[in-house]
Formats: structure tokens, sequence, C-alpha cells
């Protein structure tokens, strides 16, 4: 059967019939305690256990008909013992009764291995709670139930739809490399010895389409836009959505490189987002302890220009990247890396804090199959004043770079160093498309020359950013 | 302790039953898709970690559970459940089964099991044979080695990797094919500090290898010297000189660029929906000539290679180009299905929560002619490619970019001075044609790299001999 389906009809109605069973936050906090009672009975001095349930959804369509349609139940349980102060850690997906005590025992064997540091602890109580005794859970906006009854045929027609709307939108947009509607509907628990015991639950919907336009000589530009949210109804139309991936592939019709040159740089919010998510391994503490970073001795420094405000914030309401608690039930909090260009703080979690005399930040990142991490929540620049438009204008001769590739970033330097794609800036105003070139330099130099950042700050995701401008990066094109 | 924490070789066979397969397939087939297949899965992923000269990480993770896929014409229905719970299992079966609904139930053929040989086979294979003990002594061997090295050098990260991963894969074609694939990855970070100045190099070793490669093949002290120092090299390195340039590439890992710029576009799946540039290229010419390349999951000890792949398809060798004209694409099940193709064994998931998709195996560039000196020794001005970082391609496009964690500046065909931060940007429609010379001294790197696509990620080989290409933008900041 080859015939494109039009009319999800049936088939979505009953794909949606596992919906009904999936475990609550307040099931898998049991289950974490069990897991925790285990592994004090194998012989650890502490325990944690962070357990997850996710119910995913993902249909992908091309050319009218389904191509992919998908559904993930999945569970899994990741504990960690403390043996005479070092940590073993155990991870499975098969959690039928009866293998929490086996992995209790593995866990206990392997924290013997390694070596012991008064630093390895489990959060207590007192040290979890947010910044300034702030009282918890505040309601964050993480769970809405319309993203878990959403049918799948709603989904289906959905995507469909993002599809038939991109291609509408101009005619040398003649196929797509797809368009994707998915679901995420998860729970969470964390629980440990010292009387943790964290449960909620979140949601995610995400949409995004690729159009492919017909260039010369039987080439395609690609473009591409997609939007996440843990609420329904704060997910753009599809139409906008459509609108906004077909204008990208369609301006780059005719693209062509430049010659090499040191000029100013406006940097698309999607690409100013990229940067600073490659750069917020350099505000971990563990890079600090280790001399990793290349902000490393700058503390309480002027290290970006005045304009640069630069903040993580686990609770923003409603974020991709907003939880009440991180990955070790340390209550997330709002940090600021750089405050108006200044370096304010580095970020932790529980085992560099203590190493560094300092509390938690919140920042442990994990899922079940990881032990924590020092990560970022929402990541995002704060707003300025302009708008991108009035940014453009102040730029007479110059790059407006609205792709690039995926790998340019060392995080231990900072070096900036991507391929590039998108468009010649004369007398303030976009000439003509631009590709094969790369735009390069270090992150402290690109932070000093911030010269201004736009209105337009979005979240699109958890990395968020309004337009930059730096006033002079290296594009390097074809000879001069 | 006398319990091995990793225990990593359970056998799962009587909780995924021949009947109990044959019953999943049937379901999946129920709504009238023209195929069904199941995959049940059981791994074990151990890792150790040591920095600043101490053991922080341990971990055991064990993976089980089984993915149910659905096929009606080009449309994938797909399913998993973590374990073998059988309700859990006919409830996924019936999910992937509907994107099919208005046929009659199809059959299931009886199984025939799939007996290929393997290409080559482990008498010790490094996740059974070493023990915990034997890997954190090579990790403390590291560090020391490292250390020694350099006094700049002044953090170490070593990292033990490995997993044994057993699955079975029926389909409802009487296939019944099943296999253990081993993987060690042994890596080492090196931090070099000198003043404000801060530099890392990378190392990294293993593959689908005996315990034994750890001593005879690429030893901890050889890893770790590696590593510490590209680190101490890179101190010493000026910036890129921004613009076009001949580029020669070291032979080994250089052969990312083959896969980046090349091979994904010849993968199956972009073929048939004609969102690759190469899709009606059989018969061209489509790189130098004197240029063959390869796809092959049939090299041994590598990480790209297997007995089967992910839906059964015996490992097999598959020449792409052959002396710069293309002859073959990659097929997996499902494309090579729709375009009457034969499968090439390119079939491959992450695990039995993805469904299957046509990617590469170990992918390289043959020997040519010429000796590695003479293709620096032509070049008057030109960059030589040490150490390629990650590299990404759009396929869409073709546009491509490679980091070059290390690089030496050629002048007047000598090697002058190291280079960091270079990045190669180009279009893969274009760079196979721009090889001028190959040299002779191939190289297979099967210890380290993963491929992603579609958010899948899989191990894969790369290779190549030292490839010479007529030009090729660099990015970087000195002009
Ligand atoms: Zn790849």
């Amino acid at each position: 059967m080859s015939a494109p389906v039009r009319d999800p009809g049936a088939a979505g109605a009953r794909v949606d019939g596992a919906a009904a069973q999936g475990s609550t936050p307040a099931r898998l906090r049991d289950l974490g305690a069990l897991a925790v009672e285990c592994a004090l009975a194998a012989g650890a001095a502490e325990a944690e256990a962070c357990v997850e349930s996710t119910r995913s959804f993902s249909v992908g369509v091309s050319g009218g008909a389904i191509e992919t349609l998908k559904q993930n139940v999945t569970r899994g349980l990741g504990l960690r013992v403390l043996v005479g102060d070092a940590v073993g850690f155990v991870t499975t997906t098969d959690l039928t009764e009866g293998t929490l005590d086996d992995l209790a025992h593995r866990a206990v064997a392997l924290a013997r291995f390694l070596t012991p540091d008064p630093c390895n602890a489990f959060v207590t109580p007192a040290e979890a709670e947010g910044a300034d005794g702030a009282t918890l859970p505040e309601d964050l906006a993480l769970f809405d139930p319309a993203v878990r009854e959403l049918p799948a045929e709603k989904k289906i027609e959905w995507a469909l739809e993002l599809e038939r709307l991109a291609l509408a939108f101009d005619p040398r947009i003649t196929r797509t490399d797809g368009a994707h509607v998915s679901t995420h509907d998860g729970a969470s628990a964390i629980v440990n010895s010292n009387g943790i015991a964290r449960a909620w639950d979140s949601t995610a919907v995400t949409a995004y389409v690729v159009p492919l336009a017909d260039d010369r000589d039987g080439r395609q530009q690609t473009g591409c836009y997609g939007v996440s949210k843990r609420w329904l109804r704060d997910l753009p139309e599809p139409r906008a959505i459509a609108a906004e991936a077909a204008r990208r592939a369609v301006s780059r019709i005719g693209a062509r490189s430049v010659p090499s040159a040191r000029v100013p740089v406006v940097l698309h919010p999607d690409i100013a987002a990229n940067w600073i998510s490659e750069m917020h391994k350099a505000f971990s503490g563990e890079a600090l302890l280790k001399e990793s970073s290349w902000l490393t001795g700058k503390l309480e420094q002027l290290i970006a220009a005045p304009l640069v405000t630069l903040v993580d914030d686990g609770r923003l309401r409603a974020g991709i990247g907003t939880e009440p608690w991180d990955g070790e039930g340390v209550a997330t909090r709002k940090n600021r890396l750089i405050d108006r260009g200044r370096l304010a703080t580095f970020v932790y979690d529980v085992y560099h804090a203590r190493r560094a005399g300092r509390r938690s930040s919140g920042n442990a990142v994990r899922g079940y199959s990881s032990q924590p991490s020092i990560g970022f929540t929402n990541l995002y620049i704060e707003a300025g004043a302009q708008s991108p438009e009035q940014i453009l204008k102040q730029v007479d001769r110059g790059f407006f770079m609205d792709d690039q590739g995926s790998f340019g970033f060392n995080s231990v330097t900072g070096d900036y160093s991507y391929q590039a794609q998108g468009f010649w800036i004369e007398n303030g105003e976009k000439a003509f498309p631009v590709e094969g070139v790369t735009v390069a330099s270090n992150s402290l130099e690109m932070l000093k020359n911030v010269v201004a950042v736009g209105n337009d700050l979005r979240f699109d995701h958890s990395v968020a950013s309004s337009t930059l401008l730096i006033s002079e990066m290296t594009v390097s094109g074809r000879a001069a | 302790m006398s319990r091995n924490a990793s225990r990593p070789d359970v056998d799962f066979a009587d909780r995924f039953p021949r009947e109990l397969a044959g019953e999943l397939l049937a379901i999946a087939r129920e709504g009238g898709a023209d195929f069904s297949e199941v995959y049940a899965e059981y791994t074990v992923q151990t890792a150790f970690a040591l920095d600043e000269g101490r053991l922080k990480r341990s971990s055991v993770a064990v993976l089980e559970g089984v993915g149910v896929r659905a096929n009606a014409g080009a449309q994938t229905g797909y399913a998993c459940a973590d374990g073998f719970l059988p309700a859990d299992l006919r409830e996924a079966a019936r999910v992937a089964g509907h994107i099919a609904r208005d046929g009659g139930a199809g059959r299931v053929a009886p199984f025939h099991v799939t007996d290929s040989p393997a290409p080559f086979t482990l008498s010790f294979p490094a996740p059974l044979a070493l023990d915990e003990a034997a890997k954190i002594a090579m990790l403390r061997r590291a560090d020391e080695a490292a250390r020694s090295a350099d006094r700049r050098v002044r953090e170490v990260e070593i990292t033990h990797a490995d997993s044994t991963r057993r699955f079975v894969v029926a389909n409802s074609d009487g296939r019944w094919a099943e296999d253990r694939q081993y993987l060690s990855r042994f890596s080492v970070a090196a931090l070099a500090l000198e003043g404000d100045n801060r530099q890392q190099g990378f190392a990294a070793a293993g593959g689908c290898v005996e315990a034994g490669y750890f001593e005879s093949e690429r030893t901890p002290e050889t890893v770790a010297r590696e590593a510490a120092q590209s680190a101490i090299t890179l101190l010493a390195a000026r910036e890129p000189e921004a613009g076009s340039t001949p580029v020669v590439v070291a032979p080994g890992w250089g052969g990312v660029m083959v896969h980046e710029c090349f091979g994904h576009s010849m993968e199956g799946d972009g073929i048939r929906k004609r969102t690759s540039i190469r899709a009606d290229q059989r018969g061209r010419q489509v790189a130098a000539k004197g240029v063959t390349i390869v796809d092959s999951g049939v090299v041994p000890f590598s990480r790209g290679s297997f007995r089967v792949d992910d839906e059964g398809t015996p490992a097999q060798r598959t020449v792409l180009v052959e002396d710069g004209i293309l002859i073959g694409y990659m097929w997996d099940l499902l494309n090579a299905r729709i375009m009457r193709e034969r499968p090439t064994g390119n079939g491959r998931r992450s695990s039995y929560r993805d469904y299957p998709l046509c990617r590469m195996t170990n992918t390289y560039i043959e020997s040519g002619p010429h000796t590695p000196e003479d293709l620096v020794a032509d070049v008057k001005r030109g960059l030589f490619c040490k150490h390629l970082g990650g590299g990404s391609v759009n396929p869409a496009d073709g546009n491509f970019s490679f980091v070059v964690t290390e690089a030496w500046q050629i002048e007047d065909g000598r090697l002058t001075h190291p280079v960091r931060n270079a990045t190669l940007t180009g279009n893969g429609n274009d760079a196979m044609l721009k090889i001028d010379a190959v040299a002779n001294d191939l190289k297979i790197d099967g210890t380290t790299g993963s491929c992603g696509k579609n958010g899948q990620w899989k191990p894969c080989g790369v290779g190549q001999p030292t490839v010479r290409f007529s030009e090729i933008t660099v990015g970087g900041t000195a002009t």
C-alpha cells in the first residue's frame, strides 16, 4: 500500500489507546524510595534514585503523506550510592520487581573501586531549598493536560498542514525535507536517603518543517524553523511556523560567497542563541576548578559590553528548560552569569559547590541514565532596546549571519569559527544572500564587541537571544 | 567483591521466545502492513572516568526492550517498550501496525535463521575479558603518562567505556537473525596551560577489539602521550590564514571528510526521496579519476563493523565510487524494497527505541599511487590537517564544515608551524572532484567515530590515505 494517507481517521484514534497507563509522579517517587531502601540494605551509607517515565509521540510527513509514526513508552531508574565517600552508579530500563535489590548490590560493588572524596554526598533538605528561602513548589506551569490528551490524528493533521502551508508559500518551494509534530509527556522523581523526595510531571510539544527551495543548477536551499513549548496554546499557528521556515529557504536562493574581510556582523537570534549555549561550559564551576575555562580568573571583571546580561533561569514560567528541582533535587533558580558586562557568577552542582565552599546553584542536569553534571536550564541574553531593523541600519558594510554549521566552537579557548550563511549588508540593508563563508573570532572579543542588543527576544526553545551586533569579526570567503 | 558488577553477557532468549516474536509480527500486520519486524535487545554498558587524578565515576547501564516496526509502502509505524513483558510488547505491535489499516491481515513466513559468517571473531572481547580492576589500571597508567609527558600538562580526563549488545531481529519475510556486538573506547583529553594560553589535546583507542589490543596495538601510554603532545603543540600554534588554499588531509580519521562530504549523500533514503543531489548520478563522474570510495561493514576490529546489521542483513563491502565513477548506493530494507535494489547491510539503529535508518558503516577512500611525502612536497602554500574535529553537512544543499583541531602550515613543500582553529568549508557537490592526489597509506580509524542522523547516534569507522584537495576554503581570524 503506497497511497498517501490523507485521512488518518481510526489510525489516529487507536494509537492513543496506550495513553491511559503511564506512571504518576507519586508512583515514581515510591519506586525511588524503594530503590534507596534496597541500596541502604546492600551496604550504602547514602543513596539517591532518579526515576523517569515518558510517553512520546512523533509524526513526520513528507509529500503529503505520513512517513513515520512513532510512539515510545519508556521508563528507567538511575541509582547512585555512597560507600566510603565514593559514588557508584547503576541504571536500568528493567523496573520489574526483584531487580532493584540486584541493582543496589551492583552499585555498591562499583563504588568500592573509586577514590573516596568527602565532597561526595547527596544533598540535604536544608541545602536544597531555593535561594532566599523561596517556598516551593510555586506553579511553574510545566504540565499541560491538553498536550497529554491531544489526539494523534490532530498531530498528523498539523504536520500535513505545516507542510502544505510551507509549499504554498512560494512557487519555488517544490518539496520539503519533512514536517514534524511531536509531543512528550513525562514524570520524574528524585529521592535520596537524606529526606529529599521530589516528583513532578511535565509536557512538551514541538512542531517544525524543513522546506527546500529550488536554486540554480538543480541545487536546493534549506529553510528550517520549529518551536518547542510546554503548553499547546503557546505554540504558534502552523501558518506562522511554515511561513518563517519557507521565508528562510527562499531568501537563500542565489546565495554566493564574498571576499574575505573584517566587518561588523549581525547575529540572528538563533545564531546568538547557539553561541551562548556553547559558551555556557565556560561558566561551569567544574571548568573553573580545573582551569579549563577561558573565564578562569575573571570573576567580577568586566568581560563584556555593559549591554550584555546573560541569564540562566531555571524558574522561567512554562520554560522548556524549566524544572522545579535540578537533577539532584536542589531547587532551581535564576542565575545572572553576566550582569551588565560583569562576570557575576559560575554555576554549580552539589559536588563542585562543596569543593568551592559554596552552595549548588541548582544546575545539576541529568536524565535517569546519567549522573548529574553541570548544565543550563533556560539560557538567554536579556533583551535590549533596539529593533532588528534599527540594528541593521547601523551597518554600512557587513554580514548578517542567520545559519551556521554544527561544529566550530572551542570550549577551552572560546574560539569561534563557523561555516555561515546569511546576507551581505550594504548601507544598512540586506543586499544579497551569502553562502560559502566562515565567520570567526574569539568569544571574549565578541562579548566586548557587542554594540547593540535587539528587543526581539523570543523563547522558541530553552536557549534564546535577541539580535546582536558585533562590531568586528573575520568573514572568510573566496580570495579577494 | 566476588560479584562482578558489570556482568555483561546475559542471555535473554528465554524472555523472547520465537512464538512471541511470531505473534507480534502478526499483530503488526493485522491492519494490512506489507512488512513487520521485531527487534529485541539487551545491552550492558560500563564506564569508568578518571580526572584530576581521581577515579570519580563508574557506571553500569542495562538497556533492554523491544521495538516493533510496520511498513506500508514507504510509511513506517514504530513503537517500543522497555523490558520484555508480553502485554507491553503486544501493545507496541498494535500501535506500530496502525500505520496501515485498510488492507487484510498479512502473513508471517516461517523463520529461517540467518547464518552468514562473521567477518572476524574475537577470542577475548575486551568488554568481557577486562574486569573493573584492569580498566582502572589502564586509566591510572594513562594519567601518569600524560602528566609526565610535559610539565605544562595541567589536567587530564580519561574515560574507558564499553558495551555488550545482544539482539534478535525477526521479520514477516521469515528472517531470524541474532548478533552480539562488543565495543570498547578509551579516550584521553589533556589540558595544557602556559600563562593565559590554554589548549586541549585529544586521543582515543578502541573499536570492536580483543582485550590484548590495549597492550599490543594502542596502549594507554600511547594514547595519553598523543593527547598531551597535541595540547602542547597547540600552545605554539598560530591562527590560520583565511581564504582558499590547497589542503592535505592526514590518513585515518581524516576520512571523516568523505563520510560527511560524500557518504551521507549516498544513503538510500535520500536517493529514494530524491533529497540527495546524487539521486541521478549513477554512472557519472563524481570524484576525481583515481578515487575509489567504499563502505564496508566487514573491516576487522572497527566499531563500524558487524556480522549482520540491525535488520539482520549480512554486512558486506560496497563500492560506491570506482575510479571516480559512481557505481552504487547504500541500502536498508525499506528503501531497497521500494527502489528494487539489493540491501547492502546498511540498516542501522541506535537501539530498540528507534527504527532503522539507512546509514554508513566504515566509509573510506582506497589507497592511490603517491607517497604521502609527495603530496606535501608539491604544495607551495597550503594547509596540512593532522587532526580533524567534528564535521557536519546539510544533505539538501551539500554545504559542509569541519573543525581542524591541529593543522600545520605548508610553505614551499614543508610543514613550517602548527595552526589552530582552522575551519574547512565547502560544498559536497564538488569536494570529491577537487581531490588531486591520493597517497598509498590507507588507514581506517575504527576507534572513536559516532555519526548522528535524525537524532540517532551510531558508531562508525572512517578512513583514507593521505589525500590532497586542490582548493578548500579555510576560515580563520588572520587575513
Ligand atoms: Zn555522519
